[in-house]
C-alpha cells in the first residue's frame, strides 16, 4: 500500500467530478516526473492548468476535491481501522489486468478492499449473465464455477441475483477464491462481510469496490461495475445473455479487447442472444460431464483487435524490466505504453 | 503571516491579554506555519492558548481530541464566556445536545470542538465530519499516545493513524504536562513526520513535598486525620484501592472531617456530583482512586495525599500536579508503610507490584479470545459471555489485539480477525512490565532519596537542572509534619474498626432492602475479609464465634428499630456449611428464628466463577425456591450470606422471596467488596 500520508490525496483524486482519462492523465504525468499525488494536491490551480493543460472545469472540480483533503483523511482513519485496504493504482498490489484491460479512459485510480488482496493478481475467470438466467444457464454457471474454481483460478462476480450468486456461491462450495466486485460503496455491504466472514478470514473472498465507501447501491452502478467485472478477468464464461443487456455490452467490449470469452452453447429454442455472441466471436462450450467441450470458432475475431495488443505488448516488456529490478517501485507501464501510442 | 505585535492586539481583543510568553508564541508561529509540534510544558504553563488563539484566527474549524470530558466541559465554559464559539461532544451529554453540536460544526458556526478519541469510532460522527471544514488538529494529553507514559489509552492509536493520514498543510498540535524523554521519542515516532517538540521546565516551585515513613496502615489513618484537622484549605487523599476509598472517608467522618470517596464503581450521576462539590468546597477532602483524574481542575487544592506509593515517578508526577494551580503552597504528602512481611516484601510494594505483574492477561486467554473472534464478529461483552471473562482483562486483550493489528473492530462494534494477520507478540509486554518495575524502583528512590524531592522528579522527566529546588523535607522543611507524631485518637480508631457496619445499598432495580456488612473486603493482616477468605477458600474451617458475636451486635446496633420474623441463609456451593453453621449460632444471639427452609432448585455454579455481571447474574437465574412458599407472606426476612459482591444471588432470592409475599428481605453479610474486588 502507498505511505499513509498519500491515501487521503488518492481519494480526492479518485472521487474528484473529472474524467477517468484526466484523473490518469496526471497519474501518468506525475509519474513521470517523479512527482507523488500530494506533490500534485500542492500545485497551485495555474500550474494545473499549464503543466497539465487541464481545462476550467477540471481544475474546478479537482479544486473542490482538495478542499475535502481533511474530510478524506479521517475516512480514511476509519476505513483503515475497520480494516479495509485501499489500493492506488500505482501500488504493486493493484490489478495489472484491470490496467490492461480498461486502460487510461475506464481504469479506476483507487480501489478499496477487504480481505485477501493477493487474488487481484492471481488467474481469474468471470462467470457472467442475466440476473433472470434459466434453470439451464444457472446449473451450467455451477457446474463450470465450481470446476474452473476448484482448478484453482478465482471467480469473479458481481454479487447480483442469478448467475452472478450462483457463480460465487459455487466457488465457495469447493473451497475455491473468489472475488466480488462490488456495485456500491465497499461500507455499505455490512450483511455480505458478515455472510463471507469465515471465507474473507481465510483469504478465500476478497470483496472490491471502486466506489466512494459510502455510496449506496444503484442500477447505475450495477451497470457500471460491470466492467470492472470483465476487465478483472483473463477469460470469460457467459452462460447466458440477452441482446442488449449489461452482459451483453461486458461480452461486447471484451471481444473488442481481443479477450477470450467462451459462451454456453444454447440448446435449440432457447431464448436468449447466446447464439448470437457465438456468431459474433465467442467460443462456444457445453458441459460433458466434468469436462468442457469447446466447439470451433464461428468466425475469426477482428484483426484489428489482434494487431493492437500485439503492438501493446511489445511496448510493454520494456517498463516491465524497469518493474522486476525494483519490485516495490510504482507501477503505470500500462498508462505510459498507451501514452506513447497517442 | 501574522506578524507577533499584530497578533498580540488580536490577543489583547479576544482574550484579554497582553502578549504571549515567547514559548508561546514560537508555538504559535510553527502552527500559523503548517507545522506539527508536540508541546510538553507544565501546568498553568498556558498550552491551551497555543491552540485557542490560532484556531480563533483559522477560517475553518479546529478539532480538539480530549479525555477527559470534565476538562471539555470547564475549557467550553471559559471559551463561550470569551464569546469564542466552542462547544463539545461527549457521553455524558444528551444526544439531542450532540446533535445540535454537530450540526452548529457543520454549518461552520464553531472555531474549536472538542470530542474524545473514542468518537472516532462512531458512525454519526464519522457521517458528521465529512461534512466540516477543518482547519486544525489537537491532541490533548498527548501523553496518552504512549504506552511508556503513565496514562495509556488505546483509543489515541486511532488519532495517531489519523494524523499520519492528515493532509500535510493541517497544522497538528499535541499537548501534554507529563512525558519523560522515553515518552517524547515515543509520540515523536508514532506521528512521525518530522514533528518538532517545544519543552518548558517541570519545576513546580509552589509544591512543598514530604514523603512520611510509618509503622503501620493504623499510623497512616491517625497521622492523615490529625494533618486535615490543623491544614487549610481542601485536597484530595489518594488510596492504591476501591475499598479504601470507603474505609478512609467514613474514618475521616467519623473523627468529624467532612470527607467524600470516589471510585470507578460509583453510578456518573454521584461522580459528577462529588466532583462538583470538590469545586465547591463541600467537603475537606475527597478520598479517590486514580479515577478521579486529570479532569480535575480547581486552582486552589492545598494539599495531595497519597496513602499509597503510585507505580512511578510520572504517576506521582501527574496526580500531585493537580495541586496549587493558583501558584500558591500547597502540600504533597507521600505516606510508606516501612513494614516487611514474612519474606522480607516491602507491604508498600506489593500493591504497585501486582498492579504491575498483572497488567496482561496469561497468553492462552489472548489465544482464546483470537480462537472466539476467528469464528464469528463478536463485541467485547460477547467476548466476555463467550469466554466467561471479566470485563477489565477482555478490554486489555481486544485493545492489544487491535494494537497488533490481528483483529478489528468494525463499524457495528463488533471485533473481527483480520485476514493475513500476523501472530500474538509478546515479546513487547515482557519489556513493558520491565521497564514497570524500573519505573516502580524509580519510585522507591523517591522515598528514599536525600536530595531535593522535586530536583529527583524532573530529573527522572529529563528536565535539565539549573539551580536545586528547596521545598521540601530533605531541605527547608525538615520535621515539618512531626505534630502529628503524637495523637489522642488511637481509642477512636480502634472503636471506628469495631463499629464501622458498610452500607449493603441495593442497585434502584433490586429486590433487596438496605443491610450491612462487618466490614469490607479488605486482604490485610488481622482484617475480617482476610480472615474469611482463609475459612472460605483456604479449608480454614469455620468463620471464628468472634464474627458472630459481632454480627450480633452490628443487628442490634444498625436493625434493631426493625423486626424480624425468621433467618434465612444462602445455601451452599463449594463453601459447604460455613454459612449454615454461622447462622445456626446466630440465631441463638439476636433471637430470630432460624428457618432451613431456602433451597437451591438447581445446580449452579459458585458465584465466583462467572467472571461477569452478565453471567452471574444467569447463573442464579430462578435458582432458589422455598419448602412452604404460603408462610412467607407478610414476613420480614433477614437474609445471612458471606460475601457481598455483585448483589445477584442476594437479589435472586430476595426476588423469590417477595414473589411469594415477603415484606422484607433485608441482607446481613460478614463482608463486602467494593467495585468487585473478589
Amino acid at each position: 500500500m502507498s505511505e499513509l500520508n498519500e491515501l487521503a490525496y488518492w481519494m480526492a483524486l479518485a472521487h474528484a467530478a473529472v474524467n477517468t482519462s484526466v484523473k490518469n492523465d496526471v497519474l501518468i504525468k506525475c509519474f513521470k516526473e517523479k512527482k507523488s499525488v500530494v506533490d500534485f494536491f500542492s500545485m497551485s490551480t495555474q500550474d494545473w492548468n499549464s503543466v497539465f493543460g487541464m481545462n476550467l472545469a477540471d481544475v474546478d472540480a479537482l479544486s473542490r476535491a482538495k478542499e475535502q483533503l481533511a474530510n478524506n483523511a479521517f475516512a480514511v482513519e476509519n476505513l483503515l481501522s475497520q480494516g479495509f485496504v485501499l489500493i492506488p493504482s500505482t501500488s504493486p498490489e493493484f490489478p495489472q489486468l484491470l490496467k490492461d484491460n480498461l486502460k487510461k479512459n475506464g481504469c479506476p485510480v483507487l480501489l478499496y478492499a477487504k480481505g485477501n488482496i493477493g487474488l487481484l493478481n492471481q488467474p481469474s475467470v468471470a462467470v457472467v449473465g442475466a440476473r433472470s438466467a434459466s434453470e439451464i444457464s444457472l446449473d451450467f454457471t455451477r457446474k463450470i464455477s465450481s470446476k474452473l474454481a476448484k482448478e484453482g483460478k478465482v471467480v469473479v462476480s458481481g454479487f447480483a441475483k442469478g448467475v452472478d450468486r450462483v457463480a460465487l456461491d459455487a466457488a465457495v462450495s469447493v473451497e475455491g477464491k473468489s472475488v466480488i466486485v462490488l456495485p456500491q460503496g465497499i461500507s455499505t455491504f455490512a450483511s455480505g462481510f458478515k455472510q463471507y466472514y469465515k471465507q474473507i478470514i481465510e483469504g478465500k473472498v476478497l470483496v472490491v469496490s471502486a466506489y466512494a465507501p459510502k455510496v449506496p447501491w444503484s442500477t447505475r452502478l450495477a451497470m457500471d461495475r460491470n466492467r470492472f467485472i470483465y476487465g478483472l478477468a483473463s477469460e470469460i464464461y457467459v452462460a447466458e445473455s440477452n441482446e442488449g443487456g449489461g452482459t451483453w455490452s461486458g461480452v461486447m467490449n471484451g471481444l473488442k479487447r481481443g479477450c477470450k470469452i467462451y459462451v454456453r452453447k444454447p440448446d435449440d429454442g432457447e431464448k436468449n442472444a447466446n447464439r448470437i455472441l457465438i456468431e459474433k466471436g465467442c467460443s462456444p462450450i457445453s458441459l460433458g460431464g466434468e469436462n468442457v467441450i469447446e466447439y470451433p470458432i464461428a468466425v475469426p475475431q477482428m484483426q484489428a483487435v489482434c494487431e493492437e495488443k500485439a503492438v501493446y505488448n511489445a511496448e510493454k516488456k520494456e517498463p516491465k524490466k524497469r518493474k522486476s529490478r525494483k519490485k516495490k517501485e510504482a507501477t503505470l507501464d500500462l498508462f505510459e505504453a498507451e501514452d506513447n501510442q497517442t | 503571516m501574522l506578524k507577533r505585535q499584530e497578533a498580540e492586539c488580536r490577543l489583547k481583543e479576544i482574550f484579554g491579554f497582553d502578549h504571549f510568553y515567547d514559548d508561546q508564541w514560537s508555538v504559535i508561529e510553527k502552527v500559523f506555519n503548517k507545522e506539527r509540534v508536540l508541546v510538553i510544558q507544565k501546568t498553568g504553563f498556558g498550552k491551551s492558548l497555543c491552540y485557542q488563539f490560532p484556531a480563533t484566527q483559522f477560517n475553518g474549524l479546529t478539532i480538539v481530541f480530549s479525555p477527559l470530558i470534565a476538562l471539555m466541559r470547564d475549557q467550553v465554559t471559559s471559551l463561550n464566556n470569551k464569546g469564542i464559539a466552542a462547544q463539545c461532544i461527549n457521553s455524558n451529554q444528551t444526544q439531542e445536545k450532540n446533535d445540535a453540536v454537530i450540526e452548529q460544526a457543520k454549518k461552520g458556526e464553531l472555531k474549536i470542538l472538542y470530542i474524545a478519541p473514542e468518537r472516532q469510532g462512531s458512525v454519526s460522527w464519522q457521517e458528521a465530519v465529512r461534512q466540516m471544514k477543518i482547519s486544525m488538529v489537537v491532541v490533548d494529553e498527548a501523553h496518552c499516545i504512549s504506552q511508556w507514559g503513565h496514562d495509556f489509552r488505546p483509543d489515541f492509536r486511532r488519532i495517531v493513524d489519523l494524523v499520519k493520514i492528515l493532509p500535510v498543510d493541517i497544522p497538528v498540535l499535541a499537548v501534554t504536562a507529563t512525558a519523560t524523554q522515553r515518552v517524547q521519542d515515543d509520540i515523536q515516532e508514532q506521528i512521525g513526520n518530522g514533528m518538532s517538540v517545544i519543552r518548558g521546565n517541570l519545576l513546580r516551585e509552589n509544591l512543598r513535598l514530604f514523603v512520611v515513613k510509618v509503622k503501620s496502615e493504623n499510623e497512616k489513618k491517625i497521622r492523615i486525620a490529625e494533618y486535615l484537622k490543623n491544614c487549610e484549605g481542601s485536597g484530595l487523599i489518594y488510596t492504591g484501592t476501591r475499598v479504601n476509598t470507603a474505609v478512609y472517608a467514613d474514618w475521616l467522618n467519623y473523627v468529624g472531617i467532612k470527607a467524600a470517596m470516589y471510585n470507578g464503581s460509583l453510578e456518573a450521576e454521584t461522580r459528577v456530583d462529588i466532583e462538583r462539590g470538590l469545586q465547591e468546597n463541600r467537603w475537606k477532602a475527597i478520598v479517590s482512586t486514580n479515577a478521579l483524574g486529570m479532569g480535575v481542575d480547581k486552582p486552589d487544592i492545598r494539599f495531595i495525599i497519597h496513602t499509597q506509593m503510585p507505580q512511578s515517578p510520572i504517576h506521582y508526577y501527574q496526580e500531585i500536579g493537580r495541586a496549587g494551580r493558583d501558584g500558591l503552597p500547597a502540600d504533597i504528602i507521600l505516606f510508606y508503610n516501612e513494614n516487611r512481611d514474612d519474606a522480607g516484601e516491602s507491604f508498600d510494594e506489593k500493591l504497585p507490584l501486582s498492579f504491575i505483574n498483572n497488567a496482561k492477561p496469561k497468553i492462552p486467554e489472548y489465544e482464546a479470545v483470537v480462537e472466539a473472534l476467528k469464528n464469528e464478529p463478536l463485541g467485547e461483552r460477547g467476548v466476555m459471555e463467550k469466554l466467561n471473562m471479566k470485563q477489565t482483562p477482555v478490554r486489555t486483550i481486544l485493545a492489544d489485539l487491535v494494537e497488533q493489528k490481528i483483529i478489528f473492530k468494525n463499524d457495528g462494534g463488533k471485533y473481527e480477525y483480520k485476514y493475513d494477520a500476523p501472530e500474538l507478540k509478546t515479546e513487547s509486554f515482557e519489556k513493558l512490565r520491565l521497564a514497570k518495575l524500573e519505573d516502580l524502583n524509580a519510585m522507591i528512590g523517591y522515598v528514599n532519596t536525600t536530595e531535593p524531592r522535586m530536583d529527583y522528579l524532573r530529573k527522572y522527566l529529563g528536565d535539565k537542572i539549573d539551580i536545586p529546588s528547596s521545598n521540601c523535607d530533605n531541605t527547608n522543611l525538615k520535621g515539618f509534619l512531626d505534630n502529628s507524631l503524637h495523637s489522642d485518637l488511637w481509642t477512636n480508631l480502634k472503636t471506628f474498626k469495631n463499629e464501622r457496619f458498610p452500607e449493603l445499598v441495593p442497585k434502584k432495580t433490586s429486590s433487596l432492602d438496605i443491610g450491612y456488612a462487618l466490614d469490607n473486603y479488605i486482604q490485610e493482616a488481622g482484617e475480617i475479609g482476610q480472615i474469611l477468605h482463609h475459612c472460605k477458600y483456604e479449608n480454614g474451617g469455620d468463620f471464628p464465634d468472634e464474627l458472630v458475636a459481632r454480627m450480633a451486635r452490628m443487628v442490634q446496633k444498625k436493625l434493631s428499630a426493625q423486626h424480624f420474623d425468621m433467618l434465612l441463609y444462602v445455601p451452599p456451593t463449594i463453601s459447604g456449611d460455613l454459612v449454615k453453621n454461622f447462622a445456626e449460632k446466630l440465631t441463638v444471639r439476636i433471637g430470630v428464628p432460624l428457618s432451613h427452609d431456602l433451597k437451591k432448585m438447581r445446580l449452579t455454579e459458585a458465584q465466583k466463577i462467572p467472571q461477569n455481571a452478565i453471567l452471574k447474574r444467569s447463573n442464579v437465574k430462578d435458582a432458589f425456591g422455598f419448602a412452604s412458599p404460603e408462610i412467607l407472606v407478610g414476613k420480614n426476612i433477614l437474609l445471612l450470606d458471606d460475601i457481598y459482591d455483585s448483589g445477584a444471588t442476594m437479589n435472586e432470592i430476595a426476588k423469590m422471596l417477595k414473589k411469594n409475599g415477603a415484606e422484607t428481605v433485608t441482607p446481613i453479610v460478614i463482608a463486602k467488596t467494593v467495585g468487585g474486588d473478589l
